[in-house]
């Protein structure tokens, strides 16, 4: 599903992103990419979305090589992926509702497909009866949520979810994280980037760690630590 | 389509409500100076019309001396009817001349005048009304003849002051155009910065470029369109309460054809600020 081949990024101010990364993500894979601030986590992500583009090596999604799509066939390219932020990046003057429909309704679903799935989606994530809330009314744990349904109501194939959980609580982390498995066992590619060693521990999924723009682990059942797990 | 209908409809009204001062701003610029360039047009095409009026009737005028032998007369005749710039010339004799200027003199002067102080003279048609000029000095200083006179030096002093005139509007329109522009290019950017997050958003789902940008060109377009439509009712209002008199007065479809060419221009300033405003503030 996901294929990095020896990919390196340096941005402007030479301050090296990725080095010579090789990677390869299977479909339906949860993915845990974990390293410290700088580590070059985000870029990963962002290479994934073609917000970025590597200075070296090919990136592969879906078969497809990103690098050779067009720029204005990029959108599309996002159309199969669903993002997910620490920060939420809800629209504060929308409701629930609209803030998930805004989502299909910019990539030209029609109204039909958009008065189905939208509750189906809240449904999903348990924010059927705050459909017609603010986000300003939520608690950060249920903004999340909205934030998981707006990137998996299109049914992208793979979920990318940058500190998801940075921002809340245990209980609320572990809403986000049964709700983020639930949506990888329905056949979604989920890479997750995030410091929550607790959380990790206990998943047990792969884990890929960075530092300092290198790839230093790869392990299948892994944890966040390094001393402990299998190693592919 | 429809759902892209609607949502364009809805987003630029938005927009539009809520930069509602600059918007008001950018329409009255859009109003003003295009009210000048409308004046600068109608103005224009008056005096065309007008100067084009007169100089139809433009007649060269050979003065005879009132001593000019009859073979003189019938030479400069001759000369006349042989010139490549003469259409027609018809001779008014000596006596013709007398009753004329009794006519027009106070009677006074007039009594005192005889027959034969008068001079003869020949009203000549000009073939193009511009050459009236080449044909009076070509005539000049032949003998008999007093004096050749052509109205065109006070065609050309009205020409010459309405040209300035227009000039003068054109500039300023220009001037107003460009503040438009840039008030609309403005407008758009602070419904772009207004908008971030929604394009932040719109970019990461996946909307394509053009779905991200149709709003804030139709929201340009708008301000041109309604700006250019407040200018053709303040032309209309203008033109009703002071309407243009004779050979200044324009047809309706004069008229209609600058409304049109008006409106064009406000939509494209109107479009061509935002696209401005896009290229340089919407990373798309």
């Amino acid at each position: 599903m996901i294929r990095f081949e020896n990919v390196s990024k340096t941005y402007k101010n030479g301050t090296p992103a990725l080095k010579n990364i090789s990677v390869n993500i299977e479909k339906g894979e949860f993915v845990f990419l974990v390293g410290s601030s700088g580590s070059g986590k985000t870029t990963f992500l962002r290479l994934l979305l073609r917000e970025e583009t590597p200075d070296e090596g090919r990136i592969l999604e879906a078969g497809r090589d990103v690098l050779k799509i067009k720029k204005w066939r990029v959108p599309y390219l996002r159309r199969n992926i669903g993002c997910v932020f620490q920060d939420f990046r809800l629209l504060p003057n929308k409701t629930v509702f609209e803030n998930v429909s805004f989502a299909l309704e910019v990539i030209g679903r029609p109204r039909e497909t958009i008065d189905t799935q939208v509750p189906q989606i809240l449904e999903l994530v348990g924010l059927s009866d705050k459909a017609n809330n603010l986000p300003s009314e939520l608690s950060g744990g249920e903004q999340q949520r909205v934030a998981v349904a707006r990137a998996f109501v299109n049914r992208p194939l793979i979920l990318l979810a940058d500190e998801p959980t940075g921002n809340l609580d245990p209980a609320n982390s572990e809403a986000i994280m049964a709700l983020l498995e639930r949506i990888n066992r329905a056949g979604t590619t989920v890479v997750m980037a995030t410091h929550d060693q607790a959380l990790v521990d206990r998943m047990r999924r792969r884990v890929i760690e960075l530092d300092r723009g290198e790839m230093v682990r790869d392990q299948a059942r892994g944890v966040y630590g390094t001393d402990s797990g299998e190693t592919l | 389509m429809l759902v892209f209908l609607r949502y364009t409809i809805r987003e630029t009204a938005t927009n539009l409500w809520r930069n509602r001062m600059m918007t008001i701003a950018a329409i009255l610029t859009v109003a003003v100076s295009l009210f000048l360039v409308g004046a600068a047009l109608i103005l224009k095409q008056s005096a065309a019309q007008a100067s084009a009026h007169w100089q139809g009737g433009t007649r060269v005028t050979v003065w005879m001396d009132a001593s000019a032998s009859q073979s003189e007369i019938s030479t400069i005749k001759s000369t006349l009817n042989s010139s490549p710039f003469v259409s027609s010339c018809v001779y008014h004799t000596q006596v013709e001349d007398w009753h004329e200027a009794q006519q027009l003199l106070p009677p006074n002067e007039a009594s005192v005048l005889t027959v034969n102080e008068v001079p003869s003279k020949f009203v000549c048609v000009p073939r193009v009304p511009t050459d009236a000029a080449q044909l009076a000095s070509a005539l000049q200083g032949q003998p008999g003849i007093y004096q050749v006179t052509a109205p065109y030096q006070q065609i050309r002093a009205m020409q010459h002051m309405i040209r300035i005139v227009q000039y003068v509007f054109l500039a300023l329109a220009l001037v107003l155009l460009i503040s438009a522009t840039v008030l609309i290019l403005n407008t758009i950017r602070m419904a772009i910065f207004a908008r971030r997050r929604e394009v932040a958003v719109m970019k990461l789902v996946g909307a394509t470029n053009w779905f991200i940008r149709v709003p804030f060109v139709t929201e340009g377009f708008i301000e041109g369109l309604i700006g250019s439509a407040i200018a053709v009712v303040g032309m209309t209002a203008l033109h009703t309460w002071y309407p243009l008199h004779g050979v200044y007065q324009l047809s309706t479809s004069d008229l209609l054809g600058t409304d049109i060419a008006v409106v064009a221009v406000g939509v494209f300033i109107g479009s061509a600020g935002s696209a401005m405003a896009i290229r340089r503030f919407l990373d798309v």
